[in-house]
């Protein structure tokens, strides 16, 4: 088992009348890369600014790096690189300034160079902060937390705000962030996001953590199985085939659906299935994290983040 | 602490490259300057400001002639006459009653002054008679008989004895001060002159000098307006830079998550609000070169600050430095920020007497004067930089420095560097 660089026991923050994070627990691993995953409002935030060291948390405990929350705050700091959420740096600032700034903060001697041409910024170098589009001013932000060379980079909602393009253009950059062997920690509500970039994912919603797994684990457990669907003229012939297989087999005018809860159940229904002949189409739909996320909040989440 | 000097030099590019920055700390200072400066800095009066100082005092009255002459000069439109306790020694006066609306003349009336021009007056008639006497008897000797001429002769002696007893015959010598670059004060002068000869033929009617006049140099600091005041306006556009440009900055960067972002590195609060005193301290003192180079070669006013001046204005920059940071602080909103900004600085920076002198306000606006920061700032700094009086300048060091204290300590407690 890898090394923990985050442990977090019974984490709680309290404001006045919400309670923002409500007693979580779990561990994120050295080398992968760990998303918080929910809608608008869930804690992820709360939870990552408690973690950076942003916020005191009403009670429970952390470590991060081995170091306690409470108590050596400073010894956090130093060695995590962060993005907050709606992140800004100096407007007027170049970018080069912006990140060598950081790297003064940290006192370490800049690889500016090398950072910015693996993020792509070295040509743009020179160019001031607000002049960039939202998908490079991430890419600077990235820079910043990356200028310190940490161990651990946390990322809130990186991708918040992007067009599609922008934000695949991330998804390069986070898994740059993998290559170079950091340990990433990442929030955001984009299910496709998560399932792309994560190890490992904990769901939350109103300040609880439903669940933390691989994102894997997580599919094939809660993402309610596989969908084998027949199209055509011999769903009768088809349904037949479903039901020896499964249980949950629905039936529409033209249309037959069974569920799996595994691959292989499936794949011997299917076996079956293309023996029919012709006169038919086949569609295998595979869950995604958007199924996880509706099965266990029972709700889904719309593209700004929130709940349906 | 280490990184101070980065997270100023961040501060200041972000400043050095805002337009809006520059022209509220630059350029909107320097019109004012020239606006007041050519507005208030006039010296076109068509009366002139004549001192008075009276020791011809009798029993702690001045004396009859004496209030005499000072009514005639004050009945005359072209004098404004104020009186100087003859207790009082002018030259320190004048040093520590500066003026710019007008130029220090001073007309020393001497003891002795109705004394004196009594007897003048009276050894002026009586030389006429003595005069007269003689005249008679050394050409009217023959037709009069020798007691007659015995009777002349022993009045006539008689006369020149009573001569003896009016000691003074110089008559009464006044005393004009005046600084030698004054340019009116020769004018000044010869209206005097006039004015005592008109009162010599009132008093005997002779053509004989009851009264005299003579000049001697005051050494005034001659100051304009735009001399005087200049200290105001650095003070003033200090004060404006700190509470209107540092809240509105802080508030911004809070806003936008700059602050947040610097709060996540190891960079300690103290830090933050240090680099953040210190950008504001460096402004102040471009702020001061600017105006002061302006001043030159616009008003040719030749004011230099020189160490306890600097050190004032450092101390005015962290004040007011420490409440922007202290409203940027505490209020998230940027507009809200800015517009508290300034309905503190412009009442202050018109309250305090800044541009003008304070006595020409009410006496309650006077005392909220005192009650502002900035009133000690640019009193201290005109009495340093202008008056070269620096123990005019304790109570504002010590009120500042005070300030100073109490309003970073607030700062730090105030400024959130958690919870943001």
């Amino acid at each position: 088992m890898p090394e923990k660089v985050v442990e977090v026991e019974n984490l709680v923050k309290r404001y006045k009348t919400v309670t923002a994070v409500d007693g979580i627990t779990f561990d994120v691993y050295q080398g992968e890369i760990f998303s918080l995953v929910g809608p608008n409002g869930a804690g992820k935030t709360t939870t990552v600014e408690i973690l950076e060291c942003l916020r005191t948390p009403t009670s429970g405990s952390a470590k991060v790096l081995g170091f306690d929350l409470l108590n050596e705050e400073m010894e956090i700091k130093k060695r995590i690189g962060v993005m907050p959420q709606e992140f800004n740096a100096f407007e007027r600032l170049t970018v080069k300034e912006n990140v060598e700034l950081i790297a003064k903060i940290y006192n370490v001697k800049p690889e500016t160079k090398q950072v910015l041409e693996e993020l792509g910024l070295w040509e743009a170098r020179n160019r001031r902060f607000h002049k960039l589009s939202g998908g490079m001013q991430r890419r600077v932000g990235v820079c910043m937390a990356l200028i310190s060379d940490p161990d651990l980079l946390f990322l809130d909602e990186p991708t918040t705000g992007l067009d599609p393009h922008a934000r695949r253009e991330c998804w390069e950059v986070i898994r740059t962030l993998k290559k170079l062997g950091k340990t990433v920690f990442l929030t955001s509500h984009y299910m496709d996001e998560v399932e792309q970039l994560s190890d490992r994912a904990g769901v939350i919603v109103n300040g609880k953590l439903i669940v933390t797994d691989t994102v894997h684990d997580l599919i094939s457990q809660h993402g309610g199985g596989i969908k084998v669907s027949v199209k055509g003229k011999k769903t009768k012939e088809a349904e037949k085939i479903l039901q020896r297989f499964t249980e949950n087999v629905f039936h529409d005018t033209d249309i037959v659906t069974g569920k799996f809860q595994t691959r292989q159940e499936a794949s011997k229904a299917l076996a079956q299935l293309y023996q029919m002949g012709n006169g038919y189409r086949i569609e295998i739909i595979e869950p995604n994290m958007d199924d996880v996320f509706a099965r266990l909040a029972g709700h889904k989440v719309d593209e700004r983040g929130e709940l349906l | 602490m280490r990184s101070v000097p980065s997270v100023f030099l961040a501060l200041m590019k972000e400043w050095l490259r805002s337009k809006s920055g520059m022209f509220f700390s630059f350029l909107f200072p320097l019109m004012l300057l020239l606006i007041f400066g050519s507005v208030f800095g006039g010296t076109g009066s068509t009366t002139y400001m004549l001192h008075v100082q009276n020791f011809d005092v009798k029993d702690g009255e001045p004396t009859e002639l004496s209030k005499i002459f000072i009514d005639v000069l004050d009945s005359m439109e072209i004098f404004e006459i104020k009186e100087i306790d003859p207790g009082i020694d002018v030259n320190s006066y004048v040093k520590e009653n500066p003026s710019f609306e007008y130029s220090y003349r001073i007309l020393k009336i001497p003891k002795g002054f109705e004394e004196n021009i009594r007897g003048k007056s009276m050894a002026v008639r009586l030389n006429v008679v003595v005069g007269t006497f003689t005249y008679i008897e050394e050409n009217f000797s023959n037709y009069m008989s020798e007691s007659d001429l015995q009777a002349i002769e022993g009045g006539r002696e008689e006369l020149s004895k009573w001569k003896n007893m009016f000691p003074s015959s110089e008559g009464a010598e006044l005393t004009f001060l005046a600084d030698e670059t004054d340019m009116s004060a020769m004018a000044v002068r010869s209206i005097l002159e006039s004015i005592i000869n008109a009162f010599n033929n009132q008093l005997i009617g002779v053509e004989e000098q009851m009264m005299s006049i003579k000049s001697e140099s005051l050494v005034e600091k001659n100051m304009s307006a735009t001399a005087y005041y200049l200290p105001g306006y650095i003070a003033a556009f200090i004060m404006t830079n700190g509470i209107m440009g540092a809240t509105s900055v802080i508030s911004e960067l809070r806003r936008n998550g700059t602050v947040k972002r610097l709060a996540a590195t190891p960079l300690p609060k103290r830090s933050w609000i240090m680099s953040n005193v210190f950008q504001q301290t460096i402004l102040a003192f471009m702020l001061t070169a600017v105006m002061i180079i302006f001043a030159r070669i616009i008003f040719g006013v030749s004011a230099l600050p020189n160490l306890y001046a600097l050190l004032l204005i450092f101390i005015g920059a962290v004040t007011f430095a420490s409440i922007g940071m202290i409203l940027g602080g505490v209020i998230k909103d940027v507009e809200a920020a800015s517009g508290a900004g300034s309905a503190i600085a412009f009442p202050m920076m018109f309250l305090s007497g800044a541009f003008w002198p304070i006595e020409m306000m009410p006496s309650y606006m006077q005392t909220i004067a005192k009650c502002l920061p900035l009133y000690y700032f640019h009193d201290g700094l005109r009495n340093i930089m202008i008056l070269d009086n620096l123990s005019g300048s304790y109570v504002p060091f010590l009120v500042m420095g005070t300030l100073a204290v109490i309003f970073i300590g607030i700062a730090i407690k105030i400024t959130k560097w958690k919870e943001l």
